[in-house]
Order: structure tokens, then sequence, then C-alpha cells
């Protein structure tokens, strides 16, 4: 226990924190300007300078330990003294326009002169002179205001771990500056944007457009990108957003965003959204009403129902919808069409993954915090770069490598070049035979634990096939990093399922987190991967994660929703799909899903769209699906319209409505009304009201409100109790013999600042990241005499395209990347698919690609 | 790019360090070194050697007057005009420079040969005026004496 005197308050601290921090607590304010709550103590700017007793000089609040009787004053005529100098000094250099600069009003530099003049400068000589920088697409730099505080800087380093800024130069010639701006390595997190106390780095999206006292609202709310699910806040003026920034503290991202997060936000405005509903008439997409339009789907599904039977219905829900979109879909798809036939695009990753994983492990296994990434002893990173897919996960992970954490890659992981501290490479395809080896290592090392019958079967039988042992250094290397360390994360990305043995490296991954009694995380790319099936969008799952196999659980569901859900488990994405191309599916119904172009083999899943009777599509853009579409029904987007999201941790959190919109209706209200019209009727008020229904039905949301979730922490399971999975016997490996001979191979590239349908409408994004490009590694560049800037043209056995080479050194293997993100730009049609029959996901195929300089 | 014993260098430097940005400014040194000056490219390749980010050795390099961040001549010349020099003649030194060498202050004569740099007080004032030429040190010096130095620098 400390006691210290702070401007004649007594002030207790439980633990030792600097004076700056115990006065903050008391309500007492000192000034600051290089101090920053997201960065450690720098003591720079000497602005929080105090008086301490029987210590000689004045000392900088900010990075002073409290001690027991401290005696401290904040304000003194001497210290206001320094202050007034302190800023004189700062003054000498900078332009002294703030009526023409951005920050104006928020400055912290304006407001420390306010408080502590000068009024004048005693200073002659001419200022120096910097030119403010546009070079970059995205920020404007006035190092002419710049204060040198450093802020920008330590966090670009220390935070974010990108290092792309340092200060350049000595003294009064010191300023901010990337390396050159030819080698830019901007992560454009904009975090730097979040730090800087004055108008030296200012945000191109917005400069100019409205000043800081000018906004009629903030709103806070979700990010839509990905499975993180960060808080932010949504400034408007005139019902449109005009900035999305981070406050700092709150969410899980503790104020931190990303570049989708923070400069993604403008597609919402888009011309191409779609504002009235259309509907196919001579073969053409025609603007039409909502009454028609639904009344239209409402016939034509009934029809469809009692001609062919429910089962002839599918339905694919959408991860970038809430959950109480999800949970109405589901519904309806159940009892108003009568089909369990629902899933979605998660199937062909986090679904998938999250099934086996329960199956195997018990309901709940991926359900870890990302704060707790931070303090891990080791954390294994597989089948992607965390720091591009999630990319604020990805910062807990360059923070256990700050604090010490080995972090060990298997394959290509970008953001964590210069932060890993192991890395296997395996031969493109053998991931899985490495996994085995290393399971095997860990087996005959550690042995089994006894504690889950089913999988110390599986894993004895797989590990004592002579097989998989391995010859590998790099194998063994590894083993011992992993049994030294006493509280491993393991971080999974979906690409190392995406094969059609791929469960093979998932039982693999099983057996690592089970025999280290790891933690996992599953990677997830959209923003409602868990929500969708914690609302029961899966053919085999009802809300909760409630088993559909089970009776009881059925007649449970059928009482409290009064109607009858079929019994027979329904199909999986792939399956819907293939059923669609030989006719035994009729009409498909699918909520904010681009299947056309986020499917692999194109051809084949356009001609198995074509082939349908009947195809509903919601959505905010005429998306490549939605053109194949009989009805297309605008949905709203993000800050239009309010609902909650459980992201990859399962902490369930609630976006905002922030504006107004004329056009679209939201997804649940939708559905619900052609329920009706089929004659399932659902009435709810709001969202609210639907989420009432949740907490009511679903086991896992028991008793969950809109006033729970936003203070924070409603961490899954809210209330109810999760559901361990009975795991009688680990599903049987398929195998699968394949030899690859060629050298090069296609991915599909999973960048930093793009995700697809929304991002490619998302100007500043596509100003960071215009078009792709073809990524290869250095070897293969040297290989193939490729150089950055080439123009190439690629092959597959299902066709072509040309593109730019980037050469990119954290390729390590044979595997050339192409981004799948771009309008009419994909990559994925170039590739096949072969389902694994154990996850269901598609395993990709053809991917064997041939590049010819032209 | 470094040959292999540069390199053998650097690792023995960085060997001697638990982290490795301790071992850049030895390594910028060696750098200039081995290319005269740092351009873009040379603190791009010392911070692949080393594996640190290249705006971090761009921010530490720019701090320090002695590294060079523009080409310099064969030979560096750094005189000192501070007190003591100055009063022994040391700005009449310059100007000798300048007229016999067409070597203006802070920058390189006309046929690359020499650059000069005016230094502060390089702590010979007991025998002032005194200059460096690259890491030679030189002092009592006079007119004369500069010509006769300078020859030996080709
Ligand atoms: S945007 Fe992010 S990565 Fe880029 S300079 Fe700022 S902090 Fe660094
Ligand atoms: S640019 Fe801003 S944050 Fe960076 S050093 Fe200058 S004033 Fe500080
Ligand atoms: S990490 Fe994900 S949720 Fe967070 S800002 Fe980036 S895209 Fe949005
Ligand atoms: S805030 Fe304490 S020294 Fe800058
Ligand atoms: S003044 Fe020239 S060496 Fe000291």
């Amino acid at each position: 226990m400390i006691t210290l005197t702070i401007n004649e308050k007594d002030i207790t601290l439980e633990k030792p924190v600097t004076v700056l921090e115990a006065a903050r607590k008391a309500g007492i304010k000192i000034p600051t300007l290089c101090h920053h709550e997201a960065l450690k103590p720098f003591g720079g700017c000497r602005l929080c300078i105090v008086e301490v007793e029987r210590m000689p000089r004045l000392q900088t609040a900010c990075t002073l330990l409290a001690a027991d009787g401290m005696v401290v004053k904040t304000e003194s005529d001497t210290i206001s003294k320094v202050r007034r100098g302190i800023l004189e000094f700062l003054l000498i250099n900078h332009p002294l326009d703030c009526p023409y600069c951005d920050k104006a009003g928020e400055c912290e530099l304006q407001d420390l002169v306010n408080k502590y003049g000068p009024t004048t400068g005693r200073f002659k000589e001419e200022k120096r002179k910097v030119p403010e920088s546009h070079k970059d697409q995205i920020f404007t730099r006035n190092m002419e205001r710049c204060v040198v505080c450093t802020r920008c800087v330590r966090m670009c380093s220390d935070v974010q771990g990108a290092s792309a800024i340092s200060i350049i130069g000595r003294g009064s010639h010191s300023k901010m500056e990337p390396f050159s701006t030819e080698s830019f390595k901007c992560e454009y997190c904009g975090n730097c944007l979040t730090v800087c106390p004055v108008g030296a780095i200012l945000s191109r999206l917005y400069i100019h457009s409205f000043r800081p006292w000018q906004i009629d609202k903030e709103v806070e709310t979700l990010c839509s990108y990905c499975g993180v699910g960060c808080s932010l806040v949504a400034q408007v003026r005139d019902d449109s957003i005009k900035r999305v920034i981070p406050k700092i503290g709150l969410g899980l991202n503790k104020g931190l965003l990303c570049s989708r997060g923070r400069f993604g936000y403008e597609y919402i405005n888009s011309a191409e959204r779609l504002k009235m509903p259309l509907v196919r008439k001579n073969g053409e997409l025609k603007e039409s009403t909502w009454s028609e339009a639904l009344s239209i789907v409402a016939e034509k599904m009934l029809e469809i129902k009692n001609t062919h039977g429910g089962p002839a219905i599918a339905g694919l829900a959408s991860p970038r919808c809430s959950n109480e979109d999800n949970y109405v879909f589901q519904k309806f798809m159940r009892l108003a069409c009568g089909t369990n036939n629902i899933d979605s695009i998660s199937r062909t990753g986090f679904a998938a993954a999250q099934k086996y994983f329960e199956d195997l492990l018990g309901q709940g296994i991926t359900a870890n915090i990302i704060e707790g990434l931070r303090n891990s002893e080791t954390i294994l990173v597989l089948g992607g770069d965390p720091s591009a897919i999630n990319p604020v996960l990805g910062l807990a992970i360059r923070e256990a490598a700050r604090r010490g954490a080995k972090i060990t890659v298997l394959g290509n992981a970008k953001g964590l070049e210069r932060f890993k501290t192991f890395q296997v490479v395996p031969s493109v395809f053998k991931e899985a035979d490495v996994l085995e080896a290393l399971l095997t290592e860990i087996y005959n090392t550690r042995g089994l634990r006894n504690e889950n019958p089913a999988l110390d079967r599986g894993i004895r039988t797989l590990c004592e096939k002579a097989a998989a042992k391995s010859d590998m250094q790099e194998v063994r290397d590894l083993r011992n990093i992993l049994l030294g360390s006493a509280s491993t994360a393991v971080v999974l990305g979906m690409d190392l399922l995406q094969r059609s043995d791929g469960h093979k490296a998932l039982f693999a991954v099983a057996g690592l987190i089970y025999l280290l009694e790891a933690r996992l995380y599953l990677l997830s790319e959209k923003p409602n991967e868990q929500g969708v099936i914690d609302t029961g969008c899966a053919p085999d799952l009802l809300p909760g994660g409630r088993p559909l196999g089970i009776h009881e659980f059925r007649r449970k569901f059928e009482a409290a929703w009064d109607g009858v859900i079929p019994e027979k488990e329904g199909l999986t994405l792939l399956e819907i799909i293939n059923d669609a191309s030989e006719k035994r599916i009729k009409a498909l119904y699918i909520m904010g899903e681009n299947p056309v172009f986020n499917l692999p083999d194109k051809p084949f899943v356009r001609g198995a769209l074509k082939s349908l009777d009947f195809i509903v599509v919601q959505d905010i853009f005429l998306t490549e699906t939605a053109e194949l579409a009989d009805v297309v029904l605008p949905a709203l987007g993000w800050t239009e319209r309010t609902g909650t999201y459980t992201n990859l941790e399962r902490r369930i959190q609630l976006q905002h409505k922030a504006v107004e919109t004329p056009s679209g209706m939201e997804d649940w209200k939708i559905i619900s009304e052609i329920s009706s019209k089929m004659g399932y009727r659902m009435n709810y008020s709001d969202s609210k009201d639907v989420m009432a229904e949740i907490a009511e039905v679903s086991p896992l949301y028991r008793d969950l409100t809109y006033q729970e979730i936003s203070k924070g922490n409603c961490l899954w399971p809210y209330n109810g109790e999760p559901l361990r999975g009975e795991i009688s016997e680990a599903p049987a490996a398929v195998n699968i013999t394949k030899e690859y001979k060629d050298d090069f191979y296609l991915a599909v590239e999973k960048p930093l600042f793009h995700s697809g349908t929304l991002s490619r409408r998302a100007p500043a994004l596509l100003k960071i990241y215009p078009e792709p490009a073809l990524k290869v590694g250095m070897e293969t560049a040297k290989k193939l005499e490729l150089k950055d800037g080439d123009r190439v043209q690629f092959f597959t056995q299902y066709g072509s395209k040309e593109a730019f080479v980037s050469t990119d050194e954290s390729i390590k293997d044979n595997r050339v990347y192409y981004s799948n993100n771009f309008k009419n730009n994909g990559v994925l049609h170039l590739m096949s698919f072969n389902m694994d029959n154990v996850t269901k996901a598609p395993g990709l195929e053809g991917c064997e690609v041939r590049i010819k300089k032209i | 790019m470094f040959n292999d014993s540069v390199l053998n260098e650097i690792e023995g430097i960085k060997a001697k360090y638990p982290d490795r940005r301790s071992a850049l400014l030895p390594s910028l040194y060696i750098a200039q070194r081995e290319f005269g000056w740092l351009s873009h490219e040379a603190m791009q390749y010392v911070a692949k050697t080393l594996n640190l980010p290249e705006a971090e050795v761009r921010g530490t390099s720019s701090f320090y007057a002695m590294f060079k961040h523009q080409p310099i001549g064969r030979h560096l010349i750094q005189l000192c005009t501070n007190v003591s020099c100055m009063i022994l003649g040391a700005e009449r030194l310059a100007d000798m420079l300048v007229q016999k060498y067409g070597l203006q202050p802070n920058s390189t004569s006309p046929d690359g040969r020499f650059s000069l740099v005016i230094m502060e007080c390089i702590g010979a004032c007991g025998t002032a005026p005194a200059m460096l030429v690259n890491t030679d040190f030189h002092d009592n010096l006079t007119e004369k004496r500069i010509e006769e130095i300078l020859e030996g620098y080709k």
C-alpha cells in the first residue's frame, strides 16, 4: 500500500503506478504531450513536470513512480512558467496555421497553449520549412506542425510492430518520416493517426471536409470486417459517416484498429448500393416494389415446397449478418420452408474446423480470449497469416513476441516475419505429414493424456504407424520448443483444411492441442462466423449448438417455436451446390453471400445456380451471385441497423445503427415478412425483440439483453451451459494419395487490405491496394527469372490470367499467391474443388500452375 | 553488397550483443567504410543484414553527423574552426581550401577527391589548428603543411 499526497489530497494506491496515473485516478489533471495511454512512458516533452517535496528539480510525472509519503504539487508559478517556456520552444518552428489545420478543435498543442501561453513568441529568426507531403494516398504529413513527441513512432514500432516510420534528423531539424516513399512498409492501421496530438498526420479520407466540432453524433459500434470484432466510433454529420475513429480503452481492441476497420467504411456510401428490390422479368432484373417482390418470393417458395417438398429448398446464411438475422433465417428455413438445408460460406473454413474440433474435444474448445495470447509462452501459427486475416489478433501475437514468447510458424506468415522465432516450411500440400510427424514426436516423448478415450485411441493408432515417424530435425526442434512451454496457444488459419484430406491436418492439430493442453484460436475472416453457428445456421445444429439429431432438443424448440422442424439433417454448403446441379434442390435462398465468386470452380457453381428453379438473394450490392437471382432484395448495411455479433472468442457484441437510409430493409425483417406470407407468422417489432427470443430459446445466450451486451464482456456461454459433446470415436481419416509434380502452386492470397464484397467498394482500401498482383517468393522469382513489375500469364488446367509480379520475401515455398477480392478479377475460378468428406470443406484442387513471362 | 569477410565481421558484432539493435551503429559504420556513404540502398542492406526495420535504421543513422547521407569525395577532411583553432588561423586555412582545391565547406571538390566538413573542437586545442583526414589526425597546421599533407591523399 502506497500513500501519497497530490495537491494536498491524500491518495492511496494498491500497486505502484506513476505519479501521473495516480493523479488521474484521483481526478487531478496534469498536462501531457508525449504521454499516451496506449504507449509506454517516454518522458520526452517535459510538460507533465510537477514539484515533489525533497526532490531537487521538477520531475516528470509520467515517468516518476509514486512512492510512499511523496508530497506532490501539480500547479505552481514555477511550473506554469516552465510549461510556458517549453511551449514557446515548441512554437518556434510551428507554422501557427490553426485556422487551416484539420486538427484545430481537438489539438492537444492548441489546448495546452490556450491554457499555459505564451501569447507571443520572442523568436525572430526564420521558421524551418518542410513542405506538406501528399505523396501518400491515405496520409498527409505536415512536419512543420510536428512536435516530435514520437507518439506515432512508438505506436508504429512498439504496438503495431510495423516500424514503418521513425524520427529523422536531429534537434530542430527532426521530423517523422517513413523510410522512403517507395519503400513505405506501412500497414495503414492508422494507429499513428490516433495518437498524433497535433495536425502533423492527417487522413486524406476527410481532410478539410469538416471541423471536429461539427459532428452531430458519435455512435459506438463494431467493425464489420472480420471475426475479431473491434469496437470503434462512427462520427456522423448530416446522416453520413464522416470518419471512423477508435476510442482508447473501448472494446477488446483497446483503441487499436486495422486498415479495413479504420479506412474501409466508405463502401456504405457506394453508388453501387442496391436501392430497390429487383425482380427478373423476361430474363432481366428489373426494379420492382417491396410488396411485389416479397409476394413473388413467398408464392414461389410455397409452390416449390408444395410440389417438391421442403428438402428441395436450401438456404445460405451469412457470417456478415447479425445473430438476429441468422436466427430468423434458420427459423424461416426450418419452419416456413420445411428444410434443414441451411449452411453458410463458413463451411469452407471456420464452421468446418470448429465442428471437427468440437466433435473431438467438446463444445467451446475454441472459446479463448485474444488477450490471453499476449501472455502465452509459445504460439504455434499455422494455415495463414494472423496479421492479415485478423489484424488486431495479430497484434496480440506480436506483443507476445516482444514479451519473449516463442513464435513458431508452420508455412508462410508475412506479418510475423520479424517476430517469429522458429519456422518450418513444409513442401506444398505436405503440411499434414509434418503435423503428424510432430504429433508422433510429442506422443513418443510425452505419451497420452488418458482423458479422452476416443482421441487417445486415434492418436495412438496414428503415431504407431511407422510411416508417421519423422527424420526432420526441424520437427524435433519444434517438438522441443512446444514441450518446454508451460502455456501454448495454437492459432489456426483455414488454408490448412482446404484440402480433400484436410481433416488429417485437423486431427493432428487436435492431437497437439490435447497433448500439449494448448488453447486453440481459429482465425475468422468474416465478422459473425461464430454467430452463424450459434444461431443454428447449420444443417445439423439448432440454436445454441444443440444437435438436431437429438429428439429432446428438437421437441423443445418445436414447442417454443410452435412449428415442425424437419427431422432429417440437412445438406452442407457444397452438398447444396452439388444437389442444385443435379436438380434435387430447386430453390436457393441466399442471405448476404456471394458463392459464385467465393467458391472455387466458378463454372460449376454458376451452372448449379443456373439450374435452380428459383434463387433469392439478399444483399447490399448486386454481386455476381445476385446477378443470377430471380429476386434480389436490398438489405441494410453496417451502421444502418442494430444487431449483435459473436466474435471468434465468442464474445457477443452490439453493432449500432448510426444513420438512416431510405432504401433497404433489415435482413431479419425481410425474412419475417416472407415467412408470414408463407403461413408461418413472425412478428418481431425490432432486433431487440429477436434477441429476446434468442435469449429465451438458446441455451447459450440465456437471458442475454442488449443492455447487458452494452456493458461489454458477454462471453459465451452467457448464463447458459455449454454442451459437452459425447465423443465415441474419432472420424476415420480418408487416405488420398496423390503425387504433385508441378513446380508451382496457385494459392489464394488473404491480403491485409481487403476482404472481398465490401472492401472492393471501399475507395481508400482500393487506393492502398488497387489491383492484385501475382505474389511470388524469392526462390520462385529466381527460378523463373522474374522481378517486380514483370508481366506474366499464369495457367491452371481451368484457364489463365495475366498479372504483374510482385516478389515477396515472406513466401518461402513454391506457392504463388493471387487475391480473390477484386471485382471481375478473382482466382478461385482457376481452381476446382473436391469436397473433404469428413469436414465437408472444399479441398482446393487443380492449383498446379504454369507461369510465363510476357 | 558486403563480401564474406565483411559479413563475418558483422556476424561477430551481432554475437556480442543480446539485442541485434545494438549492432546497428557499428554495422552502419562498416557500411560507410565499405560504400563511402550511406545511400538508401546501403541502409536497406544493413536493415536486411540485421533483420531490423528500414525506418529504424534510417532514423538512427540520420541522427549522427558522422554518417554521410550524400556521396562524398575519396577523402574526407574534417577541419576544426572552434575557438583555439580559429585564433590560430583556421579560417584562413578554410579559405585556402576553397581557393586552391575548390573545396567549399560541406561540399566535395569538383574532381571528387576531397570533401570538407567544418568541425567543432576535436580536442587538439594545445596543438591547434587541427584537422582529420579520413581517420588520420594532423595538427599544427599551416597552409603549406596542409598542401604537403594533402599530397599524400590522391
Ligand atoms: S498507419 Fe500504422 S503502420 Fe502505417 S505508419 Fe501509421 S502506425 Fe505505422
Ligand atoms: S507526427 Fe505527430 S505523433 Fe509523430 S512525432 Fe510528430 S507530433 Fe508526434
Ligand atoms: S481486426 Fe478485424 S474487426 Fe478489427 S478493425 Fe480490423 S477488420 Fe475490423
Ligand atoms: S508527458 Fe511526461 S514528459 Fe511528456
Ligand atoms: S578548438 Fe580546434 S581542436 Fe579544440
